[in-house]
C-alpha cells in the first residue's frame, strides 16, 4: 500500500488543494467561502502548502485592498494525483 | 472545515464535493462582455449606414468603424478583469477562452494596419478582408467557447458568423463587389445573432443561478 502524503491527508489542506487542482487559481476570499473556514486557520493550511512547495501565493492590491491569490504548481499536481491514487488503492476502486 | 486528521472515505467525498463547488462559472457567462461588443459593432454598423446614406456613400464614413475596436478594446479587459477579482477565480477555460480572444485580437490589428498600408502604399482597397475576419475569426472562437463550455447559443450564435465569413470570403474571391447596401445589413444581422442573442441567454442564465 501506498502512504499518504500527510500534508494533503488533513480536511481542510485537501480541501484547498482539490479547489485549485480544479481552477486556475483562485483568491483567498473564494477559498473560504467555498471550504467554510476561518481566516485564521486557513491561512496556517495556505502558508505549510506553499512552504511544501505545493501551491503558489501572490499577494496584491486590487481596489486598494490586499488580495491573496493562489495556485497549484507542477510539484503540488504530482502531490495530488498521487494521493489520489493512493487513496484509490486504499479503498480498492 | 478545520485542520484535522481523515479518513480514506471522507477524503474521496471532500475531493468531489470541492470539485464540484468549483465548476467553471466562466466570466463569459454572464455575458456581459458579448453585449458590450454586440451592442457597439451594431451602433456602428448603423452610424456608418447613415452617414453613407446622408454623404452619398463617402468613403471617410467607413473611418468610424474604427471606434469598435477602440472602445470594445479598452473597456472589454477591463470589464473582464473585473468580472474575475469579482468572481475570486481564473479556471482553466478562463485561460484557454483568454488566450483564443487575444488571438482574435492581435490579428485585427495586424490585418487593420496591412489593409492601411495597402491603401496608402498601394491604392488598393482590401477592406473586405476585414468583413471576413470579423465573421470568420470571431465566430470561430465563439464557437470554441461554446463547445468548450457546452453553451449550445454561443455554438449556433458562433456557427452563423462563421457562414457569414465563409459567404464573404467566397465573395471576395469570385470577385463579387461588398456593396454597403448589403454588407453592412448582413454586419447587423450577423452581430445580432453571434453576440446579443447569445449575450441575453447567459445573462438570463447567470441571474437564474444567483
Amino acid at each position: 500500500m501506498k502512504e499518504l502524503d500527510p500534508l494533503l491527508h488533513s480536511q481542510l489542506r485537501l480541501a484547498v488543494m482539490s479547489i485549485l487542482m480544479n481552477l486556475e487559481e483562485a483568491d483567498f476570499v473564494y477559498i473560504r467561502r467555498q471550504t467554510n473556514s476561518t481566516a485564521g486557520n486557513l491561512s496556517v493550511q495556505i502558508d505549510k502548502l506553499a512552504a511544501a512547495g505545493y501551491i503558489m501565493v501572490d499577494r496584491s492590491i486590487v481596489h486598494r485592498r490586499s488580495r491573496t491569490t493562489c495556485r497549484v504548481t507542477p510539484q503540488g499536481r504530482q502531490a495530488f494525483e498521487r494521493y489520489v491514487a493512493a487513496i484509490k488503492e486504499y479503498l480498492n476502486i | 472545515m478545520e485542520d484535522r486528521k481523515i479518513s480514506q472515505a471522507e477524503s474521496l467525498a471532500i475531493i468531489t464535493e470541492m470539485i464540484d463547488r468549483t465548476k467553471s462559472h466562466s466570466h463569459l457567462c454572464n455575458g456581459s462582455i458579448l453585449l458590450l461588443w454586440g451592442y457597439l459593432s451594431v451602433a456602428v454598423a448603423l452610424a456608418v449606414a447613415i452617414l453613407l446614406w446622408l454623404t452619398n456613400g463617402h468613403p471617410a464614413a467607413n473611418w468610424l468603424w474604427f471606434l469598435i475596436w477602440i472602445v470594445g478594446g479598452t473597456f472589454s479587459p477591463v470589464l473582464a478583469r473585473r468580472h474575475r477579482v469579482r468572481a475570486g477565480t481564473k479556471s482553466y477555460f478562463d485561460k484557454v477562452s483568454s488566450g483564443v480572444w487575444s488571438i482574435v485580437g492581435y490579428s485585427a490589428i495586424v490585418i487593420t494596419f496591412v489593409c492601411l498600408g495597402l491603401l496608402l502604399f498601394g491604392s488598393y482597397d482590401c477592406w473586405g478582408a476585414m468583413l471576413f475576419f470579423a465573421f470568420g475569426f470571431v465566430g470561430f472562437a465563439e464557437m470554441v467557447d461554446g463547445i468548450l463550455l457546452g453553451v449550445k447559443p454561443l455554438i449556433a450564435g458562433g456557427a452563423i458568423g462563421l457562414l457569414a465569413g465563409i459567404v464573404t470570403l467566397c465573395c471576395l474571391a469570385g470577385g463579387v463587389v461588398l456593396s454597403a447596401w448589403w454588407a453592412i445589413p448582413l454586419f447587423i444581422v450577423a452581430f445580432i445573432c453571434m453576440m446579443i442573442i447569445p449575450g441575453h441567454i447567459l445573462k438570463a442564465n447567470a441571474k437564474e443561478e444567483l
